[in-house]
């Protein structure tokens, strides 16, 4: 009996640590200034000191333009949810890739017509 | 035809770099950042002393001043970076990039305690502006000291410089940097005060972002930064920084140790800081990050330098799942007082390996002229 209640609180514990609910906001703000900016927008990479292949997440406005050419809003693929999650050659940004919790709620920004676009 | 040749160059110019300090020479010369350097929190030309710091602790030593000894006048310091890098970034590009990362001068001109500092060159081009977007200066300011060539006592400058907190590592990609409200052309244009003496210093400035220059720094605040030496060895530093924007009002506080272990000639460098970042465009949300790094640096002989770094970063508080881990190794190897080659290889892991891991190993060529 010991070992299989231990069992059964271990898979609830385990649970649990999994499915802490994401409490962030799914707005574009989110998007641009806590997920984008501070990991596609470095000065180096898609910044406004820089716009790298012409875009650039460093600010809301400058984000905002980036992702109204990255983003569709009428159903079908993002390129930007593409390029996030792609292999090798193709994924951004290229040596740090985005944590699965950040491509969920893009995706749920994106899923809900990206308000605020 | 100047544009081509303006595009020419910023086409070289493909990441970017800044010349800052080694923080890991301090305590095991019981010094402050001013025993080297002339700006009174490190980084850019070296004073005499630091010349010769270089032309001692490199392998093959030889003439450290300017262009390896060109005259000059007493009242004008020279000084420049060029900096080169090669290698593997993973798993976006697994395959070799060579690229230039740094081109830039650096000048201080004056007399009786004041003088105009200028660091200019070359840094990467925007796409979408002009070809002269290539040429700029990143510091340029005004500076007084009280005490000239001692470097000690109060300093006062005003103009564009990077405003002083934390600690400041050579590499801008430490996670304290990069997320910790120091990253690389972080500049803005500030009034700042030191106070500098053996047993303590204290930086204070406040600061606009640049109005005209597209700017890293977006906001507008101030920082401070406070170091107290305990012995002959160790020290431990208090830091601040409020940065206020159209997007974000961002607030850091943290605070820094340095020990060094004499027996082992070890060096420890350690930061830890809290960010509070609140969104203030839109509908608002506000979020509690993370950011430490810790540094061990060793020589391993003359000229060469052994760092292994370890990094955390808590993106946001409120959700598991978002942090990262890094762990870094440096090699250095000071050829000549010049001239330093370094290998750097970074492991990234999300969520402590969980999620998906990244990472580089790069060469770099790094040339002081």
């Amino acid at each position: 009996m010991k070992p299989r209640f231990a069992r059964l609180a271990l898979a609830v514990g385990l649970a649990a640590c999994g499915t802490t609910p994401d409490e962030r906001p799914v707005t574009i703000e989110v998007v641009a200034l806590s997920i984008l900016a501070p990991t596609c927008g470095q000065v180096q990479c898609h910044s406004t000191a820089t716009h790298l292949q012409g875009y650039a997440f460093d600010t809301l406005d400058a984000a905002r333009m980036a992702m109204k050419r990255l983003v569709s809003t009428t159903g079908g693929r993002s390129k930007l949810l593409t390029v996030l999650t792609a292999d090798g050659e193709e994924r951004m940004p290229p040596d740090a890739p985005l944590a699965e919790e950040d491509i969920a709620l893009i995706q749920a920004w994106v899923d809900a017509g990206a308000p605020g676009l | 035809m100047i544009t081509r040749i303006f595009l020419g160059l910023a086409l070289l110019l493909a990441l970017a770099h800044r010349a800052d300090a080694y923080p890991q020479y301090q305590l095991s010369r019981d010094t402050t950042c001013t025993g080297c350097h002339l700006a009174p929190d490190g980084g850019g030309l070296l004073n005499e002393n630091g010349v010769g710091v270089a032309e001692q602790t490199s392998w093959k030593g030889g003439d450290g001043n300017f262009l390896h000894g060109m005259a000059r006048p007493s009242w004008l310091e020279l000084g420049g970076d060029v900096r080169l890098a090669s290698g593997f970034v993973y798993p976006g590009i697994a395959s070799v990039a060579a690229y230039p990362m740094q081109a830039e001068v650096a000048a201080s001109a004056g007399a009786h305690g004041i003088t105009v500092n200028l660091v200019g060159g070359l840094r990467r081009p925007d796409e979408e502006g002009s070809a002269l977007h290539v040429l700029w200066s990143r510091e340029h300011y005004l500076m007084w000291q009280q005490h000239p060539g001692e470097g000690h006592g109060l300093y006062l400058r005003a103009g564009r410089l990077m405003p002083t907190f934390g600690l400041r590592l050579a590499e801008h990609i430490v996670y304290t940097q990069k997320f910790g409200g120091r990253q690389l052309y972080g500049e803005a244009y500030a009034l700042a005060a030191s106070y500098v003496t053996s047993s303590f210093e204290v930086h204070a400035s406040g600061f606009v972002h640049d109005p005209i220059a597209s700017a890293v720094e977006h906001g507008d605040g101030g920082a401070i930064y406070l170091e107290k030496r305990i012995g002959a060895h160790a020290a431990i530093g208090a830091e601040g920084k409020y940065s206020s924007s159209d997007d974000l009002h961002r607030t850091f506080g943290g605070i820094t140790g340095k020990l060094y272990l004499p027996d082992a000639d070890l060096q420890l460098l350690a930061e830890a800081e809290v960010i509070r970042q609140t969104i203030v465009a839109g509908t608002g949300d506000t979020a509690t990050q993370f950011a430490a790094y810790v540094l061990a640096s060793h020589p391993l002989g003359k000229g060469l330098m052994l760092d292994g770094g370890l990094g955390h970063f808590t993106q946001d508080t409120r959700v598991k799942g978002l942090t990262r881990d890094c762990v870094d190794l440096n090699l250095h190897w000071f050829q000549t007082s010049h001239l330093e080659w370094l290998v750097t290889a970074r492991l990234e892991l999300l969520d402590l390996g969980s999620g998906t891991n990244g990472g580089y190993a790069l060469a770099q060529l790094h040339y002081r002229l």
